[in-house]
Parts: structure tokens; C-alpha cells; sequence
């Protein structure tokens, strides 16, 4: 086995904690080239996790709800994309299905548990911190706790910066890009994304004009969901399905939201990426754990400098 | 029909009751004015009406429909506009967004055209976000978003606060357009001036009712019930 795979392999097996043995593995790949394409890999996964993050944005924008259970749906996504590949034969169904299940498992939770609680946010951290408990458990109930992986719909791999990287990773990262574009499309070029920015500046406003407030509400709370299910179906070939896979994503995409502005969406996208590719930086110098003192450290010195966020002069 | 008839509507914000039975008539085509101190519950009246603040007690109709069996929602629908305090813009959004805002098909092309008309600063300014207009543009804004709705009552709620003295004519002159057209205006106005040139009747409000009723003739010659109730003089 070449060393150029074996590096993949290891960017493969710790998409987002790539350890300090990766470093020291590389043989004939210079410096440079591994932190490009470890910087690549951030990308690939800041992109993903730009989607999971707007999701939780989203959420959080309109319906004032911090939502600790946002991690557990990636975790789903991921759990359902490997069930219906198994199940259909076929990743590109599970691909199709997946964000629709997830559309539908929001409007439902959002009618269960949200809605009575709704502008109530520290009430809304207990109850989605109980619906996380729930759905880690029931995977774990139902799937058991072994990690499990799905094989790349797309093989093969491309020669980047010195080392074969994995196709489908910049599939992931296209179609992650793709889908971030049309959900910014949608929200600027159709009724009902004018209807969501709306009703996020001023409900009671949007009301007396005609908006169905509640049902703006409840779809939001879906295309959030959506999206986190969305980013696990993209991301559960690169990454472990088990059931405590999204806890590593929530305090990921919390920084993002934090750093990009409460509520600034483009902001949310921005700063995931940057983080993925600090993160995917460092992580090329030192171990895992440090890349995440530093990124919690940004996060900090932004709050500090910026409280409104590093993209707070932003359009939101 | 009479176009809009509260009686004894109450309404609290919190436990605290600001609202404590109002009664008040809106004929087909006439202005309205409901005057008072701040803070007596002029704006929440509307808001009581518009159910943007839960009613506690008393019955408001539209045109003989029953407000309670309706959704907040759907009252703009049913042709009751509302102009909220503030303009109510949304200021992210373009002026055509916002001017289309509550309408789910194609506008009706007369009535942009006519807004166009009326508005011609509007027209030029469609692509643009509605937080960069000008104060008195955002009221434009905020009527002529009304009137795309085809409303037969528009509750106006201080459409002149913050607006520059020389804007001030032209909104009053758009509200009595508005009148002339046969569309009901209940108009909250803390300008003393403006509400008795545009108004066929004024309601007083103290304390979360309604405390005197008169023509705006009757009104002027009765300079003592102005003092007391709204503390200024003409």
C-alpha cells in the first residue's frame, strides 16, 4: 500500500480529527502539499458542515430556540442514509430520501416539542437536550453502539497536492456547495423564503400583512432539520455511523454560529469553513484536541473584538 | 354594515390589564381618529383587534364577521389593512418584497400601476432594500403596501411619527386619498392637527377606554376636554 493512500486513509477514517501519525506517515509528500490538502479537507468538510450549521441558524433566527438536539439530527441523517442504502441498494436513493424524511421528522417535532415552548430559549435547551438524549438512545437501542461505515457511492481517487484524494470527498464538498447556493436562492427568490425573512425581523408585522406565522414556524423548523439530515446523508460515507456522531458536530456548528453572527446566515457558512480549514490547519502541526483549544480561543478573542460576530456588517 | 364594531374589548399585556373595555364604530367609508396620552392604549387597541395581543373579554366584528373565529393571518385577506407604528418595514428586504409581501399570486396590474402613480419614487427604487429609504419613503412604502391588498379598512397607527414637517402634508394628503376612495381609515394619530383635518369622528382614550366621543368641530370648540384628555392645546 503507498503511503499516499495510507495518508488517505487516515483523512478518510478521522474526517475531522486527523491525527499527528498522518504527519509522520507521509514518506514522499512534502510539507506543503500535505497542509494543502489537509486544508482541503477542511474545506470539503466546512462545507458540509456549513449546511449543518445554517440548519441550526435558521432554527435559531427565527424561533429564538437553542437547539441542543441539532448534532443528533446529522446523526440521523447519517443512520438513515446507511439504512435505506442497505435497504434500496442504492446510496443515490438514500441521497433523494433522506432531507425529505428529515423535512418530515421537523414539522413533527417542531408540532411535539418546540411549539409549546417556543420563545421560552432556556426552556428550549432543556427540552431539545432531553430529545437528544432520546434519539441517541433510541439508535443506540435499535443499532446497537458499534460504529459502522458505508462504502463511497463514487470510487476512486484523484491525485491533489501530492496525495490520491478520495472522489467522492469532492463530490460531498460540490454538492454541499450546490445545496447552500440553492437554499440561499430559495431564500431570496421565492415567496416563502421572503415569508422566513420576514417573519425573522418582525413576526407580529409579517402577521398583519398576511403570513402564516405559525406555518413559516414549523417549516423553518423542518428546513433546518432537512439540513442537518442533509449534511449526515452527505457526509456518512466519510465519516462513522453510530449513535454519538453528532456530538462532536453540535459544539462544531454552535462556534460557526457564534463566530458568523447570531442569526447571520451568510456569516454561518463563512465562519464553518473557516473553521473546518483552521482546524484542518493546525490539526497538520499538533494533535486534534489543540485545533480545538485554538478554534474555541478564535471564538473567544471574536467575542471579545466582535460580540456581533466576525461577519456582523454582513446582509443577513 | 357598520365596518368595524368593538364593544367592551379587553386585553392585558403580562398580568397587567391595558385594555379595559373600548367601544368604538366604524362606519362603511368614514375616518376615525382615536386620540390619547401615550401609554392609554391606542396602539394596543389595533393590536387587540388585529389579535397581535390576545383579547381578554368584549367582541370585535369586520364588516359582521366575527374577529374571534378568524386568524390573525387572514384578516388581510378580508381586507383589513393595518400600518403599524414605525412603518413596520422590513428593512433586508426590497421594496418590492415588501410591497408584495401578503399577496400569494400576481399583483393585480391596475392596482400597482396606480400605486406607481401615487408612489413614483417606489417604482424607482423596487431593487433596493427598504431600510435605505428615506423615512417618509417608508411610510410611502408601508401605505402602498396596504393598498396592493385591496383593504376596505386600513387602521393607520401614527403614520406621521418621525417623518420630516415637510412629508407630513403629503402623507395626510394620501390618507385623505385614501378616504376619498371609500376605503375606512381608523386612524391613531398623535398629532392633534392632522387627526381633526382628516377625521369624520374622534374617539378619546384614557387609561384603556374610551373616555369622549365628538365630531372634530365639536372637538375645537370644546378646548378644556382637549387639555384634560390629551394635555396640549390647538
Amino acid at each position: 500500500m503507498s503511503i499516499r493512500v495510507e495518508l488517505y486513509r487516515h483523512l478518510a477514517a478521522k474526517p475531522l480529527l486527523i491525527v499527528r501519525g498522518a504527519l509522520r506517515s507521509v514518506g514522499g509528500v512534502s510539507v506543503i502539499e500535505l497542509v494543502l490538502a489537509l486544508a482541503v479537507n477542511g474545506l470539503v468538510w466546512g462545507l458540509i458542515i456549513a449546511l449543518i450549521a445554517l440548519g441550526l441558524s435558521i432554527i435559531f433566527g427565527l424561533l429564538d430556540i437553542i437547539n441542543v438536539a441539532h448534532g443528533d439530527f446529522f446523526m440521523l441523517g447519517t443512520v438513515a442514509a446507511l439504512t435505506l442504502t442497505v435497504a434500496s441498494g442504492s446510496y443515490w436513493i438514500a441521497l433523494l430520501l433522506v432531507p425529505i424524511i428529515g423535512f418530515a421528522v421537523g414539522i413533527v417535532l417542531e408540532r411535539l416539542v418546540i411549539r409549546p415552548t417556543i420563545r421560552q430559549a432556556s426552556l428550549t435547551i432543556v427540552t431539545t437536550f432531553g430529545l437528544s438524549m432520546m434519539l441517541q438512545e433510541g439508535v443506540r437501542a435499535i443499532y446497537g453502539a458499534q460504529p459502522r461505515r458505508m462504502e463511497a457511492p463514487i470510487e476512486g481517487t484523484l491525485p491533489l497536492f501530492g496525495i490520491d484524494y478520495d472522489v467522492y470527498r469532492l463530490f460531498a464538498a460540490a454538492f454541499a456547495a450546490l445545496c447552500l447556493i440553492a437554499f440561499f436562492a430559495f431564500l431570496t427568490r421565492t415567496k416563502l423564503g421572503t415569508w422566513i425573512r420576514a417573519v425573522r425581523h418582525d413576526p407580529e408585522t409579517a402577521t398583519a400583512l398576511g403570513v402564516p406565522v405559525a406555518r413559516i414556524c414549523a417549516i423553518t423548523f423542518g428546513l433546518g432539520t432537512a439540513m442537518a439530515f442533509l449534511g449526515g446523508v452527505i457526509a456518512a460515507p466519510i465519516t462513522t455511523v453510530e449513535f454519538r456522531t453528532g456530538v462532536d458536530i453540535l459544539p462544531f456548528c454552535f462556534m460557526a454560529v457564534i463566530i458568523g453572527g447570531l442569526g447571520n446566515l451568510q456569516g454561518t457558512v463563512a465562519a464553518a469553513v473557516l473553521l473546518a480549514v483552521l482546524e484542518g490547519l493546525v490539526t497538520s502541526v499538533t494533535d486534534p484536541t489543540i485545533a480545538r483549544i485554538i478554534s474555541l480561543a478564535f471564538m473567544s478573542v471574536v467575542l471579545l473584538v466582535r460580540p456581533n460576530g466576525l461577519f456582523s456588517g454582513a446582509t443577513r | 354594515m357598520t365596518a368595524l364594531a368593538i364593544d367592551d374589548l379587553k386585553a392585558n399585556i403580562g398580568k397587567v390589564p391595558v385594555l379595559r373595555g373600548v367601544s368604538l364604530r366604524v362606519e362603511p367609508g368614514e375616518t376615525v381618529a382615536l386620540l390619547g396620552r401615550n401609554g392609554v392604549g391606542k396602539t394596543s387597541t389595533l393590536r387587540a383587534i388585529l389579535g397581535l395581543l390576545k383579547r381578554t373579554g368584549g367582541t370585535a366584528s369586520y364588516n359582521g364577521v366575527n374577529l374571534e373565529s378568524v386568524a390573525p393571518h387572514k384578516l388581510a385577506a378580508l381586507g383589513l389593512g393595518y400600518v403599524p407604528q414605525g412603518r413596520g418595514m422590513f428593512p433586508l428586504l426590497t421594496v418590492k418584497e415588501n410591497l408584495t409581501l401578503g399577496l400569494t399570486g400576481t399583483p393585480d396590474p391596475e392596482i400597482i400601476a396606480d400605486v406607481f402613480r401615487r408612489f413614483p419614487r417606489l417604482e424607482e427604487r423596487l431593487s433596493q432594500p427598504a431600510g435605505t429609504l428615506s423615512g417618509g419613503e417608508q411610510q410611502m412604502l408601508a401605505l402602498a403596501r396596504c393598498l396592493v391588498m385591496k383593504p376596505s379598512l386600513i387602521m393607520l397607527d401614527e403614520p406621521t411619527e418621525g417623518i420630516m414637517p415637510k412629508l407630513v402634508s403629503q402623507i395626510r394628503h394620501e390618507i385623505d386619498e385614501i378616504a376619498k376612495r371609500g376605503i375606512s381609515v381608523l386612524l391613531v394619530e398623535q398629532n392633534l392637527r392632522t387627526a381633526l383635518r382628516l377625521a369624520n369622528r374622534v374617539y378619546l382614550m384614557e387609561r384603556g377606554t374610551i373616555v369622549h366621543e365628538a365630531t372634530p368641530a365639536a372637538l375645537r370648540a370644546d378646548p378644556s376636554t382637549i387639555h384634560r384628555y390629551l394635555g396640549v392645546s390647538l
